[in-house]
This record gives C-alpha cells, structure tokens and sequence, in this order.
C-alpha cells in the first residue's frame, strides 16, 4: 500500500468575482479515513468538495486524488469516487429505479452485480414500493436517499459526501453512518461536509473547521480541544469558541427584543 | 469516445417527456408508443403527405405541367437545408433561453464519470429530440415517399443527409453558444448589474431579429415559387459561409456536378465535426457546473411604501406583485414571455423597411392592440405557473383567494398596459394616426386588457403546472390552447360592434353609429370580465386548497 494521501489539497484559491471562497488552502485526507468537513455557512465547505472532483476549477493551487491530478485526468478521478451534492437536481422525470439503474451502466458495472447492489440499498434505505414511482414525486429525504445510493453503489474509493445526513429519517442517518463506518475499515475514504456536529463528533476520524474559506483548525477531537483550550468541552463549545461566534448571549438578546 | 455513455444519456432524456403532462407518476410504467408517439406520428403524417403529392404529380397529364412541377420539386428540396437550419436554430435558442440562467441543468452529466466529448455529444443530439426531430422526420418521410412516385430518389436521398446535417449544425451551434452567453454575462455581471439578463436576451433576440429579416427580404421576392428559387439560387452566391455547404452540394448535385457535391458534402461534415470539437473545447473551458451569482445590490436595506400601497393594494399584494416584477425581470428563462409581443411588435416595422407598406393607420391599430393583447395573454396564463418549484412559498402564506387574484391580475393587468402605452406612443409617432381613430383603438385595447387579463388568469391558474425540468412549463399546453381559443372568439366579440362600425364607412347601408357602438363594446367587455372573475376566483380557491400542486 502507498503512503500517498488519498486527497491532497494543495494552496487552492478560488474566488467568484469579488467573494473569495477558497483562500490558499492545503490539507491531506489519508486513505481509509473518515473526514469532516465543519464551518459555517458559506465557508466554503461545498466549494472545496467541488474542487476535489474537478467541478470547479482552482484560481491556484491544485488536487490529488487517488494519485491523480484532477485537472489532467477529471473522468478517471469521478469513476473512482461517488457524490452527494448538497441540493442534488437530478433527473426528475426517471424513475428512482431507472436512475440508479443509469448510474450503475455509467461507472460499468455488470447487470447481475447492479441489480443485487440496488435491490439491497433499496431494502435498506426502505425505499421499496417507491423505485417505481418518478423522482419529481419524492420527498426531499428520498431523493437524498437515491443520491446516496447512487454514490455508494459503484464501490467507490472515495467518498464526497455534502450534508448528506440532514435530511435523513434517524433510521437511515445511522445505517448511512454505520456503513461508512463499515466501508471506511475496508478502506473506503470518506469526506463529509456538515452542520450537524454530533455526527462529526461521533462519525469523524479528523475533523476541519473551516472559516472565510480558510482552515482554522484541523485535527482529531482530542486535538481540537487541546487547541481551544477546552478539554471537557463538546465539539460545539470548541466550534463556537474557534470561530470566534462563542459570545452570542447578546445576540440572542437582541433577537429576542 | 465512450459511445454507450452517450446512448445512456440520451436515453434518460428521452424519457423528459413524461413531465409535459405534469402529472405525478405513481408506478410509473413506461409505454414505449408514448416516447416515440411524436415520432411516429410526424413520419405517418409525412408519409401520407408525400403520398398525396406523390399522386398528384404521377396523376397530372399535361408533361408541361409535370415539368413545372418536378421544377418545384428540386427547388423545394434545394430549399430545405436552408429552412432546417433556420428551425433548429431558432428551437434550439429558444430552449436554451429558457434554461439558461437557471440551475435548471442536470447534475449528475458534471459528476459522472464521462468526458466532455460524451458530455457535449449527449447534450447536442438530447437537444434535436422532440419538435426538430420531428419536424425533420415529417419533411424527410415526406420527401422520401414524394420522391418515389416523382423519380428523384437520389436527390431525395441527399436532401435528407442535408437536413440531418442542418439540424446537427443548429443544435452545436447552439451547445457553443451556450458556453459562450454563459461566461459573456458572467463577464457582464460587474459591469452590467442587473441588466445582464437584458443584455443575455437581447443578443437572443438579435437571433430572431436576423431571422425575420432574412425571412422577410426574400418574401419580398412575392410568390412563394420565387422564394424557393431565390434560397436555391442564392446559396452559391453564399459559398464562403460554411453553414451552407451542404445546401449548396444538394445544387451541385442537381446540376450534375458530382466531384463537386462530393467535396462540399465531406467539407460540411468537417465544418460540422470542426463545431462540435469548438464546443467541447469550450465547455472543458468554460461549462461550469453552477451558473455564477449574479450580484444585484449591495448597500443598506430599506423597506419601501409606494404607490401600491395608496391604491388599495394591501402589503402582502404589494409583495406578491413586486415579486412578480422581480421575478419576470430577473429570471432569464421566464424571458419567453415576452418573445411573442416583441416579435409582434417588430414585425410591421421589418414589413416597412423592406418597402411595402408605409406608417399608416393600420400600422397604428397594429401595434396599439397585438403586443398588448398577447402580453396579457401570456402574462395571465404564466402568472400563476411562474412560481415554479417555490409554490409551497404561496402555499404557506396567509394569503387568500382573493388576494391572490387581486396580485396576480392587476400586475397582469399593468404590465400589459404599460406594454400598450409604449408600443401605441411609438405607433402615434410613427403612424399619426387621427384623434379619432386613436382614441377608439385605445379604447378597445383597454378593453381588450381588462376582459382577457381575467380571462387568462382563470386558464392560468386551472391549468397550473410548476414542474421546472427540464424547464419552466408555467402551464400545461392544452390549456394554454383552451386559452388561445377562448381568448380569440371574445376578442372578436368584443371588437365585433367597432368592426361593424367601421363597415359602415364602406357599407353605407350599415347602421352602426359610433357612440352606441364603443359602449356596445365595452358592456360585453364588462361582462366577459365579470363572468370570467367569478371563475378566477372559484379556480383560485381550489388552488389553494389543493396544496399538493
Ligand atoms: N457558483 C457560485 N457563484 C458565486 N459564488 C459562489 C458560487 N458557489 C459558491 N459561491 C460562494 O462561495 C462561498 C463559499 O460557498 P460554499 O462552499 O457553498 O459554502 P459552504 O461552506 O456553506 O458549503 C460563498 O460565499 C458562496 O456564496
Ligand atoms: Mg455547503
């Protein structure tokens, strides 16, 4: 095995006219890892996802992935990873059925392999009863739940995963986070953006928090606490302390007036 | 190239069709007949067309006859790449107005494993499907069937290769065009503000504009047989512009020059590949996966009152219609309601310019009333249908029937109006049409506005349809038709008396005096207005109880 990272993010810079939503920002993400992706709105968080599998296009700076650089070779980086965008628009007028059968005749896999990997996550995912029906009839958690499957049903190496969570009914949220849990001791790499911090908390192997399109602290749990200096505290003290939000008694005040 | 990526793409956009009828599928089952109904239909209409022709022709005895018409024949056919280019052109553009812009792109094409040749290949052939293909199925089942009984098989049979070409040639120009209108207004976007979206239609409309230009010239040339022999003739004159090499080898071929329909057929398919290779370069360039923001204000929030308010509107009215404006100035795909007015009103000015009218009265009545009424047409069945996917935001508000119509009406109303100021003050200048005259037209323009604003409402809001994917659709087609129908009988009912009026200046034996017969007017007017308010409202108040959409 390799000691490349399976992600290494390189001083991206990207700025959409006058907003800058990446600045300079490096990590690695090593294989068989469960990464998160923390921040607050707009912190860039989706962006850099995006850039990791080539749909948008660093000012600077540049991505590996698996070994590859995204720029020069985008079609065998997303045949190797599967996403989950943040507010997926698919095709609305299939079927969920015939979208993950589309999917699954896009990144090549065998008929008999297909339809066994879609009839489980369908069983799984208690979406049975429903693949039949279009997709523009689904609820937004079950369009969720076909991205995700679409996303984990080729076997993927890498895993982008966009608040994939939020929507989720409990039962699925954790049979998503104990597959991955599964799927990461195969050594599956997972990226996960969220707001949720007890998933990171309790899913994530490392965790960054991101702010103004910058890395403001990057490590385990333990790390993060030794680095807020609040060692009893939960990720959510740690998050607000970090991104300078942990005074909001006045805020609430003046919400409240 | 991975050609099974390209089928599978396709074959998922086939199935696009299932949202026209915007019904909810549960147990969707596919009937193949369906997908290809419009297909097959076009093909058994073309055949039996040819059929008809092909008759005709093997059925005439005189051989002068039979030689003019297999004249026609070939001009006809030599004609064709021509117009299939113009058609594609102006389909294909017309759906790319209407979304871009939006986010209304499918997703996944970005995150699947394919490349941008496959990408931009699915997106070229994906956009001829439905009415291009259609249309040049019907031309092409036509001409092969016409072209048995005629016994110009060979000809036919490089027609049909030409259309095929001029079809692919307006659906890549348009994939390239995309990218470029894409990046240009995003480019805009700090120097134009808000009226990027302006400036994106406008260079569309320039696209029609040239369209009816060219169109119109070479109507000039009178009776439709010239035509067809002008865009024959015309093309060889036109060898430098690589669009129309493949018409121009259908000539070739027809004068018996084989070399050379040879060469202009391969150059076409090389001019045609070279398109398709621009267009990939260009979106691995430049096809983004999200459209960039367009940043309209920065600066300090202040609410406002205006003259709304004073009139009687309450503030959630004002909000819904402010909405409204925004959202029509603002949403480039919603662009299309406008298409129709402007072309009509353009339209007599292209008639003037080539030479054949002046500005007379006519021209006046023309455009005091057309762009109007049709904007009010279009506004009231869109207005509702407009709300797209954010419906569930009327839904949820405390907002009731009447309110509803209320916004939704007056704004129809207004715009329209405003429209009718524009367009009649342009006209008066232009045409100085007498006091008389202007004040009657206006008068029934306003009565126009006010019947058929309720009128298209009530249609707008029965007929519903919020699905925005592929695009907006507003309204489902077959009450847009309903509402075409209806909309035309009342306008003659309403103008019928000031019609007869106006006879009467020619017809003296008419009695039909003008103060009897404008009010005349107005009462059915009213009461069109009236009959069809108390409909709106019913069809409002099931709206809003049928939440579900
Ligand atoms: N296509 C775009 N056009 C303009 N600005 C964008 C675009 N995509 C993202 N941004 C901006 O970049 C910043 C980071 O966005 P994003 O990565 O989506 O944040 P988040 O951390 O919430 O996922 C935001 O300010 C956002 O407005
Ligand atoms: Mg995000």
């Amino acid at each position: 095995m390799s000691h490349e990272p399976t992600v290494k993010i390189v001083n991206i810079t990207k700025r959409y006219s006058d907003i800058v939503a990446l600045k300079g920002l490096s990590l690695d993400v090593r294989r068989g890892e469960i990464f998160g992706f923390l921040g607050p709105n707009a912190s860039g968080k989706s962006t850099t996802l995006k850039t990791i599998l080539g749909l948008v296009k660093p000012d600077f700076g540049y991505v590996n992935v698996l070994g590859i650089n995204v720029e020069d070779n985008p079609v065998e980086v997303k045949r190797r990873v599967g996403y989950v965008p943040e507010s997926p628009r698919i095709y609305e007028f299939l079927t969920g059925l015939e979208f993950l059968d589309l999917t699954g005749d896009i990144y090549g896999m065998n008929p008999a392999e297909k339809k066994k990997r879609i009839e489980e996550y369908l069983e799984a995912l208690e979406l049975e009863g429903r693949e039949g029906d279009m997709i523009s009839s689904y609820s937004q958690g079950m369009k969720q739940k076909i991205v995700i499957i679409s996303a984990l049903m080729h076997r993927p190496e890498l895993l982008l995963l966009d608040e994939p969570i939020s929507s989720l009914d409990p039962r699925s949220a954790r049979i998503i986070k104990d597959l991955l849990r599964e799927l990461a001791s195969d050594g599956v790499t997972t990226i996960i953006c969220t707001h949720v911090l007890e998933i990171a908390q309790a899913l994530c192997d490392r965790i960054a928090i991101m702010y103004e399109g910058g890395l403001l602290a990057l490590g385990t749990m333990e790390e993060l606490r030794e680095r807020a200096k609040m060692p009893e505290s939960d990720l959510e003290d740690i998050f607000l302390q970090l991104t300078g939000t942990g005074d909001i008694r006045p805020v609430i005040e003046a919400l409240l007036k | 190239m991975n050609w099974k990526n390209v089928l599978l793409l396709i074959s998922a956009d086939v199935k696009s069709y299932r949202l026209v009828s915007g019904e909810r599928f549960r147990r969707f089952r596919d009937n193949r007949f369906v997908t290809y109904a419009l297909y097959v239909g076009a093909c058994v209409f073309g055949v039996a067309i040819g059929w008809v022709v092909g008759n005709f022709y093997s059925g005439m005895g005189d051989p002068q006859l039979r030689e003019l018409l297999l004249q026609v024949t070939i001009n006809f056919f030599l004609s064709l790449p021509t117009l299939a280019l113009l058609y594609g052109l102006v389909i294909t553009q017309i759906g790319q107005i209407q979304r871009i812009g939006v986010k209304a792109s499918i997703q996944p094409l970005y995150w699947f494993p394919i490349t941008w040749k496959e990408h931009t290949l699915a997106s070229i052939l994906a956009n001829i499907l439905g009415l291009p293909l259609a249309i040049t199925i019907f031309i092409s089942s036509g001409i092969a069937v016409a072209s048995l009984f005629v016994g110009v098989v060979p000809l036919a049979i490089l027609t049909i290769f030409a259309l095929l070409v001029s079809v692919l040639l307006a659906s890549a120009t348009t994939e390239a065009s995309r990218v470029l209108q894409v990046k240009l207004s995003g480019a805009m976007t700090k120097v134009a503000g808000r009226m990027v979206i302006w400036v994106k239609f406008l260079g569309s409309l320039v696209i029609f504009i040239v369209f009816y230009a060219v169109y119109f010239s070479l109507y000039r040339q009178a009776a439709s047989l010239d035509l067809l022999e002008l865009i024959a003739g015309g093309q060889r004159m036109l060898w430098f512009i690589p669009y129309m090499w493949h018409g121009i080898a259908l000539s070739y071929f027809v004068s018996g020059l084989g070399f050379e329909t040879a060469i202009l057929s391969l150059a076409s398919i090389g001019f045609l590949y070279a398109i398709f290779l621009a267009a990939v370069r260009l979106n691995s360039r430049f096809g983004l996966y999200e459209a960039p923001a367009i940043r309209l204000s920065l600066g300090e929030y202040t609410p406002r009152t205006g003259v709304l308010e004073k009139l009687g509107f309450s503030p959630l009215e004002v909000a819904v219609m402010r909405k409204d404006f925004k959202a029509l100035t603002r949403r480039s795909e919603l662009m299309s309601v406008f298409m129709f007015p402007i072309m009509l009103a353009i339209m007599p000015f292209i008639t003037v310019f080539r030479g054949s009218t002046d500005f007379n009265s006519f021209l006046f009545v023309w455009l005091a009333l057309m762009p109007g009424a049709f904007m009010v047409m279009n506004l009231g069945n869109f207005m509702v249908g407009l709300e797209g996917a954010s419906v569930w935001y009327i839904y949820s508000s405390p907002i009731t029937a009447r309110s509803l119509v209320k916004a939704k009406y007056s704004f129809t109303v207004l715009f329209s109006l405003a429209v009718t100021l524009v367009c009649s003050i342009i006209g008066s200048l232009l045409a100085a049409p007498s006091m008389g005259i202007a004040a009657i037209v206006l008068t029934e323009a306003l009565f126009l506005i006010f019947s058929l604003g309720m009128v298209s409402l009530s249609f707008g809001i029965r007929g519903a349809d919020f699905s925005e994917f592929p695009r907006p659709r507003m309204i489902r087609p077959k009450w847009a038709i309903v509402n075409m129908i209806v909309c035309t009988l009342l306008t003659l009912a309403i103008v019928s008396p000031v019609v007869l009026y106006l006879l009467k200046l020619f017809i003296k034996t008419v009695q039909a005096p003008l103060y009897a017969m404008v009010p005349i007017s107005g009462v059915i007017a009213s009461v069109v207005a009236y009959a069809f308010y108390r409909i709106v409202l019913k069809n409002a108040e099931e709206f809003l109880i049928r939440a579900e959409g």
